[in-house]
């Protein structure tokens, strides 16, 4: 669904840097994302800290909480429609993880992007 | 029609992981003269985008992005 050019577009960042341990925060940043791209926005969502665990492979399908589907469901359904996932790689060297092994829709990024991410971003939300 | 940019100076940060490569483009462009092309190679996933973030913020140009297995090599004229 377009509305507005590509370039046109607000920009909302999610900074998750919640992980799989507090599965209550892993939802929302797909949720509002998606609702995000739903509104003619553009979101990404970029993961740090423990937030890599989040996009491990394999991670999202041990998560489901109350009624909702499971959290690699509304991923699935984030990425599908347009939500970009970004991961901070080196947050793996600092919880001692090993290094990739990411969902397929996730980038690696570093500092730099999550720098210029912020200051291009018209709103940051931090989980 | 293309032209080949030789490189004026080249760094290896082939083993480095962020934010190291982004750390030692920026001192290499410190040393060099303005006009001159840097060549980087790196290996970390995450350089691809980092390098294109730093070189856009500080106002340098992306002359090549070229991919080779898991090598990424960067073409940077300093213009600042």
């Amino acid at each position: 669904m377009k509305v507005k050019k590509l370039g046109d577009k607000k920009k909302i960042l999610y900074v998750q840097t919640s992980g799989v341990d507090a599965p209550e925060r892993t939802y929302a940043p797909f949720i509002l994302a998606t609702t995000a791209v739903a509104m003619g926005l553009d979101a990404t969502i970029y993961f740090l800290i423990k937030g890599v665990t989040v996009v491990k492979r394999g991670e999202a399908e041990k998560i489901k909480l109350g009624d909702f589907p499971s959290l690699k469901e509304v991923m699935d359904q984030a990425t599908k429609a347009g939500v970009k996932l970004e991961v901070c790689e080196q947050s793996c060297m600092l919880l001692g993880l090993e290094r990739g092994d990411f969902v397929e829709d996730a980038k690696i990024v570093g500092a730099a992007t999550l720098n210029d991410r912020l200051l291009e971003a018209d709103a940051v939300m931090c989980f | 029609m293309q032209t080949e940019t030789r490189p004026n100076r080249t760094l290896d940060t082939l083993g480095l992981y962020c934010p190291e490569p982004v750390f030692r483009t920026r001192v290499a462009l410190d040393k060099m003269a303005f006009g001159e092309v840097l060549e980087v190679f790196a290996d970390d996933p995450a350089a691809e985008e980092d390098l294109k973030s730093l070189i856009r913020r500080t106002g340098n140009e992306l002359l090549r992005l070229e991919k080779k297995g898991s090598v990424i090599l960067f073409l940077i004229r300093k213009l600042r």
